[in-house]
């Protein structure tokens, strides 16, 4: 039963470091807009479809 | 999705005869404009045609790519731009027609793609892009220009703007909400071991290492996460009213007083679990509240849409030069071209000019100025280019006039004493007397047992279902009527919403449509109506006049070939005149129109157009507002809930005339200014009603913001909203009255909310008083009232609306709807 007396103030240094880790991710805009970036993954890898011949080389990501 | 004779980028229906194709993955796909046609091209051209599949909505129409040189200038940087560091400069634009995530992507992409844009993030729901560059490599300029070419029209906002609170405001509020979130999980999981010692039996120093933990936990949920409520208690104590904060601050710090004084001495009891679940769903309620607010826009982006940033300014040379409108003074002269807004009060040098004052006066038609007159700013001219010497800038125009109209009036209308707040306060005073009576009373008798008989009644009472029941009922409100496409930002509108006895409307733009349909047809020559009518038409065929396009959609009914004119020659202000099939004719007011055949002559009437041809006059054509096609259903609605119904209108009386006349409303009013509107809603108060009033325009604002209940569309104009207690995001008129339903229910659950509470004060207080219930069966009553309440909350659902449910409403549902 003892064990508890390590596991518990285990758990809350984990405590202390999730809400850390969400005070970093709150303060570095991760969560100021929660829809665009789930379209992302959706076209990332994709080639553009090139059946326009005219392409702009500064369009491209950098 | 656009239909096939929809454009294929903005998805509005093409018109006949103005087909453009643009080539889009190897097909021709139909737009309707040139505009539209650069903006998707280039779209494909950029690889980003993913952007068609992605978007939920379609896209605003693009406009013509305007000049933004001028933003690079000195003068406009220094309000519009801040420089940080490393040689950036950073800048907040607001894009209007961002509608959805994909376009936030898309304007991503193609800002990327400019060399030296180093830092870029986009707020589709507030439409905002923040934007960091360096300033040797590109210009805020290209950044505008690009965002221009997508389809979108960026307006720089304020470098103020950069301080952005909401922002702030939303931060915090998560924070608060997490650490609320997990420290009350935490609290549960020590409270059940708790909780089975109880029963099983537990050693006192393990139970007491429980107990610590549990104030471990809660503490920062209380001193953190609570502080908004500590800190509104504090606004209301100083302001000598008790509220709702004042009743949550005030059972928070009890539990958590009464935990704590019981863990440091080991007594009966810890309340830590409840103390920490209660912040939390407090706070879940609050930030839900925030984001419908925030979604409602502010004052700042209103301003932004209706003040234009830049004009052209004659030189002493005579030369034209772009500035910006803070550099104006009075006595410059500046050039305002056709369809651009009027950037600062001032008397019209030209001849003449048509100018559209809809948003300001409520006035539905064009209006004719003449040389002298003044044009307002914000007003936007039909018929140019005009020519205006400036007479009042910056805060003298009547625009800024009317926005300090708007404070004024919310400043003035006094908050209602809301039920709920009401009964918390003398509920909050009764039970701190019991308490202290309890304690005296024990203290006389048994003085060890005064402590804990006075701590069972105050937590078996613990306010705690008092001030939960009212901002779940009214969370469980806001996200019913959220899913009907109506936003309410703010809690109290609910409440009046429900107690209204009368609805006054604004006439144009929210009983009608700011368009016009003709009427009737009255002949005066030989000709039919359908010859007449095929005419016109054909005279009117490229004229962006109201009466032009409702002739125009009254010929395309007709299934005739068109007609086409030649030599057309349109007169700013008084017509237009060509030839059809060689004969000459002439449309437009009374005068014009007959000045072709001479001699004769007519007084001209404001309303009707006159279409005469060589030999004589050939027809009057009528024209009337097009009512909004939801608005017969939407009156009939609140007629039948016994609601006294009224117009308020800025336009002339014949018009708003008819208009009540054809929607039965017997109380008018025309010709009011925001002024006088506001004074006559004031009068109805004076009299005794509640008043909810409807409307969309900037002239509205002030009115609005004088009423009981302020009820702005969601197509309106933003300064509208910004005043509005309840924002109809969907743009439907029937949903008033489906919202005042959901308002009298929620009432209803509330009151029973109440009543649970008293019944159940009332019963376990005197016991609780007499020392029969001890603190652990407290808790449990404490927990179980609670739930009850959140409950019996949970029964307040959407009305469905009898038609199909536009798809804005779907959107806000979606971005409201608790997740």
């Amino acid at each position: 039963m003892n064990i508890i007396f390590v596991l518990i103030p285990l758990s809350l240094i984990f405590l202390c470091a999730g809400v850390w880790a969400f005070f970093w991710s709150v303060n570095h805009s991760q969560f100021d807009d929660l829809d665009t970036p789930a379209l992302i993954p959706l076209c990332d890898d994709s080639p553009p479809q090139q059946n326009n011949p005219v392409v702009l080389d500064d369009g491209r990501d950098a | 999705m656009p239909h096939a004779d929809n454009c294929f980028h903005c998805g509005e229906p093409i018109e006949v005869g103005g087909l453009f194709l643009a080539k889009i993955r190897g097909r021709d796909e139909r737009v309707c404009c040139v505009g539209c046609q650069a903006a998707a091209e280039w779209i494909v051209s950029l690889g980003l045609s993913d952007y068609y599949r992605l978007r939920s909505l379609p896209a605003e129409r693009a406009a013509d790519v305007a000049d933004f040189s001028a933003w690079d200038r000195s003068q406009m940087q220094r309000l519009y731009v801040r420089d940080v560091a490393n040689g950036c400069s950073e800048a907040m634009v607001l894009v209007e027609g961002m509608r959805c995530a994909a376009c936030s992507w898309l304007i991503e992409r193609a800002l990327r793609g400019i060399a030296g844009v180093r830092e870029l993030s986009i707020n589709p729901a507030a439409k905002r892009l923040h934007v960091t560059w360096a300033r040797d490599a590109t210009a805020l300029s290209t950044i505008l220009a690009r965002v221009a070419r997508l389809g979108y029209t960026p307006r720089p906002l304020d470098a103020q703007s950069l301080d952005a609170t909401a922002l702030q405001e939303s931060r915090a509020a998560m924070k608060r909400l997490i650490v609320a979130g997990l420290g009350m999980m935490q609290a549960m999981m020590y409270a059940v071991a708790l909780y089975a010692g109880a029963f099983d039996g537990m050693d006192p120093a393990t139970r007491d290492f429980f107990r610590w933990l549990g104030l471990l936990v809660t503490t920062p949920v209380v001193f953190y996460s609570a502080r908004p409520f500590f800190l509104g208690a504090l606004r209301e104590l100083r302001a000598r009213l008790t509220g709702m904060d004042t009743t949550i601050a005030l059972a928070i710090a009890l539990i958590y007083a009464a935990s704590l004084f019981e863990t440091v001495r080991g007594g009966a009891q810890v309340y830590f679990d409840s103390a920490s679940m209660f912040v939390f769903l407090l706070l879940g309620g609050r930030y839900l509240e925030m984001r419908g607010r925030q979604r409602a826009t502010d004052i700042v982006d209103a301003l932004a849409r209706l003040q234009p940033a830049l004009a052209q300014r004659r030189q002493a040379g005579g030369l034209l030069e772009t500035v910006g409108v803070h550099e104006l003074e009075t006595g410059d002269v500046v050039l305002v071209a056709s369809g651009d807004t009027v950037p600062a009060d001032g008397a019209l040098l030209g001849e003449r000019c048509e100018v559209d004052e809809s948003l300001l006066t409520g006035e539905s038609r064009e209006r004719l100025r003449r040389r002298g007159d003044t044009l307002i700013a914000g007003s936007i001219v039909r018929t140019g280019p005009a020519e205006i010497r400036v007479a009042q800038i910056g805060a003298e125009t009547i625009l800024s006039g009317i926005l300090r109209l708007i404070t004024k009036a919310q400043a003035q209308r006094p908050r209602a004493a809301l039920l709920s707040d009401r009964i918390a306060a003398r509920f909050v005073a009764g039970v701190l007397t019991l308490a202290l009576l309890t304690a005296l009373g024990w203290y006389a008798i048994e003085p060890s047992r005064a402590f804990a008989a006075a701590l069972a009644v105050l937590v078996v009472s613990c306010p705690c279902a008092f001030a939960l029941s009212v901002p779940i009922a009214y969370l469980r409100a806001a996200s019913s009527l959220a899913r009907m496409g109506v936003l309410m930002t703010r809690s109290d509108a609910l409440e009046k919403l429900a107690s209204i006895d009368r609805v006054v409307f604004d006439k144009t733009g929210t009983l009608t449509e700011n368009r016009l349909e003709l009427a009737r047809v009255e002949t005066l020559g030989g000709r039919s109506v359908e010859d007449c009518l095929r005419i016109a038409a054909a005279l009117e065929e490229s004229s962006a006049h109201p009466f032009a396009a409702a002739i125009r959609d009254a010929a395309r009914t007709e299934q005739r070939p068109t007609l086409s004119a030649s030599a057309i020659q349109t007169s700013a202000g008084a017509g237009v005149e060509g030839h059809v099939d060689g004969v000459g004719y002439r449309i437009g007011r009374g005068d014009f129109a007959h000045s072709l055949i001479a001699g004769a002559h007519e007084p001209s009437l404001d309303d009707d157009v006159l279409l005469v041809g060589e030999q004589g006059p050939l027809a009057r054509l009528h024209f009337r507002e097009t009512l909004r096609c939801d608005a017969p259903i939407a009156i009939d609605k609140l007629r039948a809930q016994g609601m006294r119904l009224g117009i308020l209108s800025g336009d002339c009386g014949p018009r708003v005339a008819a208009v009540a006349a054809r929607l039965g409303i017997p109380d008018f009013h025309p010709r009011l200014s925001p002024a006088q509107k506001l004074k006559h809603l004031q009068d109805l108060r004076a009299a005794g009603s509640v008043v909810a009033m409807v409307g969309d325009g900037v002239n509205d604002a002030p009115v609005l913001a004088g009423a009981d209940v302020a009820i702005a569309l969601g197509g309106g104009t933003q300064l509208a909203q910004a005043g509005a207690d309840i924002v109809l995001a969907s743009d439907r008129l029937d949903a008033i009255a489906a919202s005042r339903d959901v308002a009298l229910h929620t009432l209803r659950i509330l009151r029973q909310n109440l009543y649970w509470a008293f019944a159940y004060n009332f019963i376990c207080i005197p016991l609780a008083a007499l020392g029969f219930i001890s603190p652990w069966l407290a808790a449990i009553g404490m927990s179980a009232s609670s739930l009850l309440v959140v409950l019996n909350s949970l029964r307040i659902t959407p009305l469905a609306l009898p038609l199909e449910q536009p798809r804005e409403a779907i959107l806000a549902a979606q971005v409201l709807a608790p997740t």
